[in-house]
């Protein structure tokens, strides 16, 4: 095999894992090495305080307050972007000649920037009748109080994420369905099965391992969410909208405490990772 | 009769959400033509609800054009250098695990290394990179970006560019090894040629999440290198409820990564899944 025999196999990988090495790996030690630490800005003398930081994290009751928020986020918002994303893309499978327009249709929230989305929200909640509520009022439906009432925040937070990112289930699950070989359809129908049976025992063994995959990539993404709830509502109101990653942004970068804020991006990372060892291990099969 | 009328109602349905995916920004692109007055009234249809203007636009170049085009050729210039870099490293590492067994670390490690790295919260990078780069003297400057971005966006480009590697028939290149080119004669003169597509692929969609990006620009910028979705996010407050402001503002941002996205249709679903979700087209 010519391939074996070069030395330049070394050359082309090295640049990319050392570069991921340095610029990852060795911070993320650093942030290890910080939540033992008391670092912040204005505080001159960096004691290693061991597990103070750690001890703290189960005394804070906004910490338990922003998992509760992540959570309840990804758990709301995640399964209705996937049971919503497969079902407009099975309906688009019945209109081959439309797929493209409504593939550009929905790419368009997808790829728009959060923060411009986040921006949208005064606008298009706008609460004493923007282009949402204008509408209620107009069905004679009640305001809701998008932004400012706490209890319903979340919600708009959630929406937003659905509106951002079923497209990204929509367009995976439609090129997962255009590659169900049609004979397997052809057969069905030739049985006399129903359109009902078709789906639920052609179409959806198909597609479920796709969804599995698709699920596991929004859930991880989802725990991360930042942008829309950090730029349109601060974590507000109160604190009511304030995910694991705002709330370490608030204590790293407006109190300058990187010490606690360290300990606190330990835990995170071991919980995403957690979840995401199960992703990565079915990616990995991918790549055999 | 009764396939028709089912395919009526699967029309419908599909026409309602692609409402629901397109009424926001439909609506920012009429505030956006909108005279403030008109901007707290529910009208929907220019000429016959309300009198279209650009004013919105040309004032907006006019007051702030200065800041904003500085704000957007930064953008421009972060998510070019992050492209270039990224690819770079992502083309050699992505045609080396595509072509090469690795013994000590297999190819299923640093595969498995790369997606970790992919699946990491960026807030947990954020804090000693910020801490670094300030130590650096590096804050508010391209570079500090850039090195944040490429970092970040490196793995996307190493698993997706192996994967298009991989997708290539071998007989070529080793025809070419057996002649007597050199692995990377190879890979530039017949490999690359051929990749060009995902190539270009990778490049602009890395463009493109290095655009959007908030976090690592936010947190690495304060004035000279800030991106435009930090410049943006300034300006909520500073804007208000100046919507016609804020709609202008917002289209220049999702213009280019929306553009590239409907450009880039074919190699989204690969590339969104690091190629482990091939799309049929």
């Amino acid at each position: 095999m010519p391939f074996e025999r070069t030395k330049a196999r070394y050359t082309l990988l090295m640049p990319a894992i050392l570069y991921a090495i340095v610029l990852t790996v060795f911070p993320l030690i650093y942030t290890i090495y910080l939540s033992i630490t008391n670092y912040s800005f204005g505080n001159p003398v960096v004691e290693i305080v061991g597990l103070d930081n750690y001890v703290r994290i189960f005394q804070d009751y906004r910490v338990s307050n922003s998992l509760r928020v992540t959570l309840f986020i990804t758990a709301i918002a995640v399964p209705i972007e996937l049971i919503l994303g497969l079902i407009l893309a099975v309906l688009a499978g019945l209109f081959p000649r439309l797929q493209g327009v409504f593939r550009t249709i929905f790419l368009i929230p997808l790829f728009s920037t959060p923060v411009a989305i986040a921006l949208m929200g005064p606008n298009i909640f706008y609460e004493e009748g923007g282009p949402v509520n204008g509408l209620l009022i107009s069905l004679g439906l009640p305001k809701i109080y998008w932004l400012s009432d706490p209890k319903i925040a979340i919600w708009t937070v959630i929406l937003l994420d659905i509106w951002q990112w079923t497209p990204f289930v929509f367009l995976i699950t439609l090129a997962g369905l255009q590659g169900i070989p049609v004979e397997l359809y052809e057969s069905a129908t030739i049985d006399g099965a129903s359109g009902y049976q078709v789906f639920r025992r052609i179409t959806l063994p198909q597609i479920i391992p796709i969804l599995l995959t698709v699920f596991f990539f929004r859930f991880v993404d989802c725990l991360k969410i930042y942008d829309v709830p950090f730029v349109m509502l601060g974590g507000g109101p109160g604190t009511s909208t304030e995910t694991f990653t705002v709330y370490i942004y608030k204590l790293a970068f407006r109190g300058f405490n990187f010490g606690y804020s360290s300990a606190l991006s330990v835990i995170f990372l071991v919980i995403v990772m957690t979840i995401a060892s199960v992703l990565i291990r079915r990616l990995s099969q991918y790549y055999m | 009769m009764r396939t028709s009328a089912r395919r009526i109602v699967a029309l419908a349905v599909l026409i309602i959400f692609a409402f629901f995916f397109m009424y926001p920004v439909y609506w920012i692109i009429i505030t956006s033509i909108k005279f403030p007055k008109d901007c707290f009234t529910l009208t929907f249809i220019p000429y016959l609800q309300f009198t279209p203007t650009l004013n919105n636009w040309i004032e907006q170049f006019e007051i702030s054009g200065r800041e904003i085009l500085k704000c957007l050729q930064n953008s421009l210039i972060i998510g070019g250098g992050t492209a270039a870099l990224a690819t770079l490293m992502g083309v050699f590492a992505g045609y080396a695990l595509a072509r090469f067994r690795y013994v000590r670390w297999s190819n299923r490690d640093i595969i498995v290394y790369f997606l970790s790295l992919r699946m990491l919260p960026p807030i947990v990078v954020a804090i000693p990179w910020y801490i670094m780069i300030s130590r650096l003297g590096l804050i508010d400057t391209h570079l500090a970006v850039i090195l944040a971005h490429a970092a970040f966006f490196l793995p996307y480009a190493v698993l997706v560019m192996r994967d298009s590697f991989r997708q290539l028939p071998i007989e070529l290149e080793e025809a070419a090894l057996v002649d007597g080119c050199s692995i990377w004669q190879t890979l530039v003169r017949i490999v690359l040629p051929v990749s060009a597509p995902a190539l270009a692929a990778v490049f602009i969609l890395i463009f493109s999440f290095s655009w959007n990006d908030f976090l690592f620009a936010f947190i690495l910028t304060s004035e000279k290198a800030v991106t435009f979705p930090v410049f943006i996010a300034g300006s909520l407050h500073a804007a208000g409820v100046y919507y016609w402001v804020l709609s202008v503002r917002q289209l220049l941002a999702i213009g280019p990564p929306v553009v590239i996205g409907v450009l880039m249709q074919k190699w989204i679903v690969r590339g969104l899944t690091l190629g482990a979700v091939r799309g049929a087209r």
